[in-house]
């Protein structure tokens, strides 16, 4: 018994001792991101190694709001990012339900197509998508632009069909014989029940969002109408910018996304591994 | 009046059959029982009167009228699914009155419907708790409960009990005996437990592969089977079948003997013509053998084991190969018999051609 | 029944109607710009305008080369880190477990042009906090952004932290969907731990790990934004353009689509044949 626990406690030392590194090593581009974005810009340019926080947080955020207007970017991804989840969750889990629960000619298809072109790069549509968004429906630089494209993702069509398929039929058979209609079963009996499928890929799909760089980049380039992805990168390589103000944005957008994380860590870490573990 | 009629109802799945041609009639009022093995074809049917799969042809009439085009909720039938399939994120209460207030009954209406189920269910205190807070006869009960407030015509239950222990289903058996009495409705009931069918039902109806074998009341079934599958299936334990083969045409029948002891012979009386030589096969109940002596002759049988049950015992044996359960009174002072002789009296023989027909 | 089918179609519709228009068309529609000369107006039909100009295209090679380059490197050496990571995670003995977890979990939900900033800066030649711990320890430093290799590196390590977690998420969530009665079955047979990982949880997460690396290798034949902003526009002098980046300077800044879509094209169709050849790799032992 006592060699047992002896080699346990040094499996557990060998254990802390490989992570802690990492972790550290991990941990350390968001606390620098957190250390410079409170630096005085010749702080940062300065030979000194500095790695605990200064006080110019505040000092920072104004010349990031001199550089770019990084308030009204911040607003306009919030805005984005809310109307988008909202929609693409409401878009998805309805067709997730017609293709989980009804046996309907051409469904066959529909699925087939959905899963043979879901490993596409998104570079395979980004040039006719532009050249549709942009040139022929002359949408540059609006909100239809920012959120309606991006809705075609397929994935949570595929995660709320995964839901809806795991429900009992005969839930929503005693719903038809009780002579309820097809959409309030969906609504009053397949929703509530798929909450926790819904909260992940919301959550998903609030950050992909939020973190959309290309598509806005290529779409909004117009400067009142830019996400804050896109303010805080065109600012990145500029010569005469506040590198500490580039901190405060890139921490503005990233502290948002972390707390939800911290938060809503099972939902988000079902989100993503819904895809690989069936 | 909701009178079922079903004619020439055919169900496939593609180039797949399931159902072939049933054509069946069940009164008003009476409770019908579908039984047969996984896969006979039962359940699909009851969804064909739920109206919830399509009928590929023929037609269901309930109360005179054409249903198969009819909407489930439009055809005047409650049904009871095997999962309970209740509502889990509603309360009891809401389970009961949510289908109620989607099709916009008035409230009061609903209310007094809700109440009135509840008290034949009693389950009035658990109306403010969720499924999930229920225990399985509890679930059961508010199962049915929601069929009671549609106040349907019919009520179709599919499986009801099969997810209940031992106990409970033989409570909620004779809790759904009760209120058939007390409500009087036609029901339609599915299982594959034949002791479930022939305690509740005024008419069985006995399915094999999409097939309807027979119809009838309990009693009819056990007396006068119409073929071995429906002997095999009614009667628990089951029926003993014996390889037998033809040995003496006499001018109204034949002599049979069986092929393990062909010193055991029994001679029938038999309309249908049969060739000498040729292969039957014997049935008969394990309760319906006699003492030695008891029967026009005996058959001695090894025992391999015996089941006591206290009033009475099974005795399983084996004759050449063949397996024979046999009820024997229980003797508590005999010890354990290695051989056993009974008397098989020859008018509780069954006699079956080899395709399974009955020929007496 | 006719009832029910319409109420599908109806919510199928919506969804549909956006992932034809958003989706199917523009698949399809981005092969046919593939066959247009776009430098002329209006658009005519042409083979040797892109597809022939194509492989003949020394920036095309380069790009190539670089995507594979990172391709071979990162995507194992991720993979492996975030397997390491998983395995590490789920065992027993650790302490602190949600700190952990934080740590290689975290970058997941950071964005891209958040991340890419701050890896410019910490990289930064003069001034980079990682070239100052390397000075201080009496190394010399690395000119991060002028030198090709360099560059090169710098870009895996950032998608390195990037995307190592995301990974480690997945397989983790494939190691617990492992039964511990199989090890316990192995440990009562004097399997050893080493052992254990080897012959029954690398096995068994072989599908996972299949599909962890298929996601990396779509992932980076596009790879864009840490070579455009965290390198320059995929400095130094070309050194780190990627496929990703050629796609976004032929079609956005020279605007001749026809070109950027045999070379979006050229991506997807590579990344479906890397994506099939792990699989049927993958596949062969069962």
């Amino acid at each position: 018994m006592k060699s047992k626990s002896r080699s346990l406690l040094v499996q557990k030392i060998a254990l802390h001792m490989v992570l802690t590194p990492l972790a550290i090593v991990w941990l350390f581009p968001l606390w620098m991101m957190v250390v410079f974005s409170t630096m005085p810009d010749h702080g940062i340019f300065s030979p000194e190694i500095v790695l605990w926080p200064s006080a110019e947080f505040a000092a920072n955020f104004r010349n990031l709001q001199a550089d770019t207007n990084f308030i009204r970017a911040m607003s306009i991804s919030i805005t984005v990012a809310i109307i988008y989840t909202t929609l693409s969750v409401m878009l998805t889990s309805m067709a997730g339900w017609a293709l989980a629960r009804y046996r309907f000619a051409g469904r066959a298809i529909v699925v087939a197509i959905i899963l043979g072109t879901i490993t596409l790069p998104f570079a395979v549509v980004v040039i006719p998508q532009f050249i549709m968004v942009a040139r022929e429906f002359r949408l540059a630089n609006t909100w239809i632009a920012l959120i309606v494209p991006p809705l075609f993702n397929s994935l949570g069509v595929l995660f709320m069909r995964q839901a809806f398929s795991m429900m009992p039929g005969e839930l929503f058979d005693a719903a038809r014989v009780e002579g309820v209609r097809e959409w309030r079963i969906f609504l009053h009996i397949a929703l509530p029940l798929a909450r926790p499928t819904m909260a992940a890929l919301a959550i998903i799909l609030f950050l992909s969002s939020w973190n959309n760089y290309l598509w806005p980049l290529l779409i909004n380039s117009r400067p009142n109408m830019m996400t804050a992805p896109v303010a805080l990168g065109t600012l990145i390589g500029l010569t005469r910018v506040s590198w500490g103000g580039i901190m405060v944005g890139a921490v503005l957008l990233t502290a948002p996304v972390l707390v939800v994380f911290v938060f809503l860590q099972r939902h988000f870490i079902a989100g993503i591994s819904a895809g690989a573990v069936k | 009046m909701a009178k079922i009629k079903l004619e020439n109802v055919v169900k496939s799945f593609g180039a797949y059959q399931v159902v072939h041609g049933a054509n069946l009639e069940i009164e008003d009022g009476e409770f019908t029982v579908f039984v047969g093995p996984s896969g006979c074809g039962k359940s699909t049917l009851l969804r064909m009167i739920a109206g919830l799969e399509d009928i590929s042809a023929g037609t269901i009439s309930i109360g005179g009228k054409v249903v198969n085009d009819t909407e489930p909720s439009d055809r005047g039938i409650a049904m009871v699914f095997q999962s309970y399939a209740l509502y889990p994120h509603m309360t009891v209460r809401r389970n009961l009155s949510f289908g109620l207030e989607m099709n916009g009954n008035p409230k009061a209406d609903t209310a007094r419907r809700v109440a009135l189920a509840a008290n034949i269910l009693q389950i009035n205190e658990l109306m403010g708790r969720r499924p999930a807070q229920l225990s399985g006869g509890q679930r059961q009960r508010v199962a049915i409960g929601r069929a009671i407030v549609r106040e349907p015509q019919v009520f179709l239950f599919d499986e009801p009990l099969s997810n209940l222990d031992a106990e409970l289903r033989v409570q909620m058996r004779v809790e759904i005996s009760k209120l058939h009495k007390q409500l009087g409705t036609t029901m339609i009931y599915v299982t594959h437990d034949q002791t479930e069918a022939m305690t509740l039902a005024d008419k069985i109806v006995v399915l094999r592969a999409g097939h309807i074998e027979q119809v009838g009341a309990p009693l009819d079934l056990y007396d006068d089977p119409a073929n071995q599958f429906v002997a095999g299936f009614v009667g628990s334990p089951k029926m003993n079948f014996l390889k037998a083969e033809v040995v003496e045409k006499t001018p109204d029948g034949a002599v049979v003997a069986l092929s393990s002891d062909r010193n055991v012979r029994f001679a029938f009386q038999l309309s249908a013509q049969i060739g000498l030589g040729a292969t039957v096969t014997l049935g008969i109940r394990p309760e319906h053998f006699a003492p030695p002596g008891g029967g026009d002759a005996d058959l001695t049988v090894a025992v391999e084991v015996a089941e006591h049950l206290g009033n009475t015992s099974y005795v399983h044996a084996s004759l050449a190969g063949e397996t024979v359960v046999i009820e024997q009174p229980e003797n508590r002072h005999g010890g354990a018999r290695r051989h056993l002789t009974v008397g098989v009296p020859t008018s509780r023989v069954f006699l079956f051609d080899q395709t399974g027909n009955r020929l007496r | 029944m006719l009832s029910r089918n319409r109420a599908a179609y109806a919510f199928l519709a919506p969804y549909l109607l956006i992932f034809v228009t958003f989706w199917l068309w523009p698949i399809i529609n981005s092969l046919l710009i593939s066959f247009q000369n776009t430098r002329v107006n209006p658009w005519r039909f042409s083979l040797s305008a892109n597809w022939g100009r194509l492989f003949g295209d020394p920036a095309f090679y380069n790009a190539l080369y670089n995507t594979l380059i990172i391709l071979v490197i990162q995507v194992p050496v991720m993979i492996a880190l975030a397997t390491v990571m998983a395995v590490l995670l789920d065992s027993p003995l650790l302490k602190a477990r949600p700190l952990y977890r934080f740590a290689f979990f975290a970058p997941v939900v950071v964005g891209e042009v958040a991340y890419a900033a701050v890896f410019r800066l910490m990289f930064s030649a003069d001034f980079g906090i990682i070239n100052k711990l390397i000075t201080s320890v009496g190394l010399s430093p690395v000119s991060w952004f002028d030198n090709a290799n360099a560059a090169m590196a710098l870009v895996i390590i950032a998608i390195t932290w990037r995307w190592a977690g995301y990974n480690a998420i997945i397989l983790l969530a494939g190691l617990q969907s492992i039964p511990d009665d199989v090890y316990e079955a192995a440990t009562l047979d004097r399997v050893s731990k080493f052992q254990q990982f080897l012959h029954i949880t690398l096995p068994l997460l072989k599908p996972i790990i299949s599909f962890c690396v298929v996601l990396s290798v779509i992932g980076t034949m596009q790879l864009f934004t840490e070579p455009f902003l965290i390198t320059n526009r995929g400095g130094p002098g070309g050194g780190t353009e990627t496929l990703g980046l050629l796609l976004y300077r032929q079609g956005f800044t020279s605007l001749n689509f026809g070109y950027a879509s045999a070379i979006a094209y050229t991506i997807a169709g590579l990344a479906v044949a890397i994506s099939l050849l792990n699989l049927m790799l993958g596949g062969e032992k069962k």
